[in-house]
């Protein structure tokens, strides 16, 4: 560590390797969560509910961001309700431009996409936010695909074409831990269990962290769940051993300030979920994953540069 | 105190590293191999499309010190480069294009990837950047053509010992040119022209032997503009070099923005948050608000505080993968009606702004400014930045020579007569434009071609910091027609 000259790949490696020696040196922490990073990719320890979740600024490990504009909102919802039009509540879809109650796989990959990532042709959903009980129209949603903390990046691999995964709990009527779903203002890792008061330099988003541990069958399972697990201390249970991005869904709304009174289509905003279907051009999605997420290389970033100005006209 | 905890955790990083030497040297073999050189293998050449038909399927052959040699064409390809030491270059900057129809992200996008040189060439209508290097030790960016992407320009991120020179970069909402997240940066800018651009050049807590020189930053929406905030790593923005550039006419209502750009609308060399950064010998001219401004960066909602003065040395990778926790609640404020959540003032410090030409500014064409909303007692008159042998007719404060020269003491006069009125100026962004207006942006004319592309030998990218000398570098004259 004489120089700069070291990369990030291997400063993370070092800082784990330091970390881990000083706890050796020092005696003090017997097995640290450092201690777990670079070893097997599973074992038997039950899989949280909630998942670890990046903290601070980004940019201290690889991830790559999609980011998608608004595309459509419909009472239908292709995981829970599939071949049900209007049988769910109200949803705003991002990515996908085809998604209805009737989308499967196969459908979704011949759609067009919202998207910056043109080969982010991935179905992506949340329930619809109410303002003083009128419908938000959406900014945009905002994509995060990384590996969860403490999980060695070169173990992840892509998404099965065609998983359905859903993160939050749409029927929670209590607050739901912040890692799992949660509401923040602009890119803020700082979570709350209701929407906070935002600025218009930074304003309301929903974010939900899906978990990044799959059975490796299972595309699906009967309650959309069971299939997935989040991983602990960068492992994953034996059940569910398979490295997948740690996705971090985030929808952008025009709020900020005070005055609002805001619902789910589904309900309380403790409800706050998103809905997830692997239609990614699938080669796509393995080149991103492998560049930026086994590589651990920051390909791209959201920020607030692009939100309201501070002390803007109101 | 958070501050405290930051600096422990220095503390602790240096004991470890001292305990650690022996497993140092383990973990670093295997990554960084290929770093210095890539002249083991024998020199290489690959002609796109006679060799391979595509710039991705040539840079998928290649191996470290391999030459790609593009011909004439557009490749509507985004290309991604994950080896060492390549060097692309087109035959023609303005017949070879990438373009992206605005369906594809980015040109070119090195992944770290150590030196990689990408030269004599355009691209266009890309979402994202038109080039792109990230985790890089070595770049090098030279007659380039970047123009109507959606993001940046000609961008590196996370990048160092860097060198982007005889370049064109329009039509980007941010920048046309950006060095971020980097210290130090070991980078050069030098011979370009950025315009109808969001910002000319920005570059988020970027600096350290990061020189910005001979360059033309004009009819952008505002000029030069690094910038200090938490949300990206390597907080501040400080020791970035600014000399011998034209800066003009940066107030364009027309070109596209995001919405930091509308808010630094107006302005000639902006600094808001930066530190310690050295402005001298630039003619700067025609501007709605300031020629060159030191203003501090609001951030809401921040996710740190500001490093003392005692940390802006530290080198951002010993920083970079420390973890940030949150700050804690009592130190956190909000400023009631004004700025919301954990209010963060990023000011100006000690940059020194010397010998510079400024006329025609709409507010002042040498300015610095803060308020204390926070309460916490810094004032402008603490921020330390001094001026001196510029040539000017208006400043704020007023006679802000005399107040604060760089080889003298002040003259003990009012810092408040004439004050910048910051709250006004920021308050009063510019109106947006449409999303798509980068699109739209004017194409640029032809531009000069690298000399002798198809036989010129290939000149690797940098391995430290550039060596400029910038007392050779002169006033420039003001160009004819502006």
């Amino acid at each position: 560590m004489t120089s700069s000259a070291i990369r990030p790949r291997a400063r993370l490696a070092a800082a784990v390797v330091m970390l881990g020696s000083a706890a050796i040196l020092l005696g003090a922490c017997s097995t640290s969560s450092a201690s777990s990073g670079e070893s097997g990719s599973e074992n038997s320890q039950i899989s949280p509910l909630s998942p670890a979740r990046h903290l601070g600024p980004q940019g201290q490990v690889g991830q790559f961001v999609t980011d998608c504009g608004y595309s459509h909102s419909a009472p239908d919802d292709p995981i829970v309700f599939p071949g049900q039009p209007g049988m769910s509540h109200e949803h705003d879809f991002f990515g996908n431009t085809s998604t209805n109650a009737d989308s499967t796989t196969q459908s979704l990959l011949k759609a067009d996409t919202t998207c910056q990532k043109q080969r982010d042709t991935a179905a992506y959903w949340a329930p619809q936010l109410r303002d003083h009980g009128e419908a938000v129209t959406p900014v945009k949603s905002v994509a995060y695909y990384r590996a969860a903390p403490g999980v060695d990046p070169k173990l992840v691999v892509p998404y099965p074409e065609g998983l359905h995964i859903i993160a939050g709990d749409m029927t929670a009527t209590e607050p739901l831990s912040a890692d799992l779903a949660g509401w923040a203002c602009g890119v803020s890792s700082s979570h709350d269990a209701t929407p906070p008061q935002c600025p218009d330099s930074a304003p309301l988003r929903a974010v939900m962290t899906f978990p990044d541990c799959w059975d490796g069958v299972n595309a699906d399972s009967k309650n959309h769940k069971s299939h997935m697990a989040n991983s602990s201390e960068g492992l994953c249970p034996s059940t569910h051993p398979v490295h997948v991005p740690q996705l971090t869904f985030a929808v952008a709304y025009p709020i900020s300030g005070t005055g609002h009174d805001l619902t789910l289509a589904s309900g309380s905003t403790y409800g706050i979920h998103a809905d997830f279907i692997n239609a990614w051009d699938q080669a796509g999605l393995a080149n991103e994953i492998k560049l930026c997420v086994n590589r651990d290389v920051v390909c791209g970033l959201s920020s607030n540069r692009d939100e309201d100005p501070l002390f803007g006209p109101k | 105190m958070h501050k405290a905890t930051f600096k422990l955790t220095f503390a602790l990083l240096a004991t470890m590293a001292l305990l650690s030497t022996a497993c140092g040297s383990d973990s670093e073999s295997g990554s960084d191999s290929t770093s210095s050189g890539g002249d083991s293998a024998a020199a290489m050449t690959i002609a796109v499309p006679a060799d391979q038909p595509t710039i991705q399927e040539a840079v998928d052959a290649a191996k470290p010190g391999t030459l790609i040699l593009i011909s004439p064409g557009v490749y509507n390809e985004d290309v991604d480069v994950t080896t060492d030491n390549l060097t692309l270059r087109g035959l023609d900057r303005n017949t070879v294009i990438l373009d992206g129809q605005f369906k594809l992200e980015n040109g070119i996008r090195v992944l770290e990837a150590n030196g990689v040189v990408v030269e004599n060439m355009t691209a266009r209508n890309f979402t994202s950047n038109g080039f792109y290097w990230t985790g890089v030790e070595g770049y090098r960016g030279s007659y380039l053509t970047a123009y109507r992407n959606g993001d940046y320009g000609i961008y590196a991120f996370d990048a160092v010992n860097g060198q982007l020179d005889n370049s064109y970069g329009s039509g980007s909402p941010d920048a046309g040119f950006y060095i971020g997240e980097c210290y130090p940066c070991n980078a050069l800018i030098d011979n370009v022209v950025s315009e109808f651009n969001g910002l000319g050049y920005s570059g988020t807590n970027s600096g350290g032997d990061l020189f910005i020189v001979n360059s033309t930053f004009r009819n952008n929406r505002a000029g030069v503009v690094p910038n200090s905030g938490s949300y990206e790593l390597c907080y501040p923005e400080r020791d970035t070099t600014v000399v011998g550039n034209i800066v003009h006419d940066n107030n364009s209502v027309e070109a596209p923005a995001i919405e930091v750009a509308l808010l630094a609308q107006g302005n000639g060399i902006l600094l808001p948050g930066g530190v310690r950064n050295l402005i001298q010998r630039n003619l700067v001219f025609n501007h709605d608000r300031t020629g060159i401004g030191l203003v501090p960066y609001p951030e809401e909602d921040a996710s740190d505080l500001a490093p003392d003065a005692a940390e802006w040395d530290t080198p951002c990778s010993e920083t970079h993968d420390v973890e940030v926790p949150p700050i804690p609640a009592a130190d956190c404020k909000a400023v009631d009606g004004l700025l919301k959540g954990c209010v963060v003032f990023w000011n100006p410090y000690e940059n020194r702004i010397l010998d510079n030409t400024i006329s025609d500014s709409g507010a002042a064409d040498l300015a610095v400014g803060t308020v204390d909303l926070l309460g916490l007692g810094v004032t402008t008159d603490l921020l330390r930045n001094c001026f001196s042998g510029n040539t000017f007719a208006t400043s704020a404060p007023n006679d802000l020579q005399a107040l604060a020269p760089c080889d003298a003491a002040g003259n003990g006069g009012s810092w408040d007569s004439g004050a910048l009125d910051l709250l006004g100026l920021l308050g009063s962004p510019a109106a947006a434009p449409p999303e798509d207006t980068y699109k739209t942006t004017p194409e640029p004319g032809e531009q000069t071609n690298m000399p002798n592309a198809a036989k010129a030998p290939v000149t690797p990218a940098p391995t430290g910091p550039p060596k400029v000398d910038i007392e050779a570098i002169a006033l420039p004259a003001r160009p004819a027609g502006t």
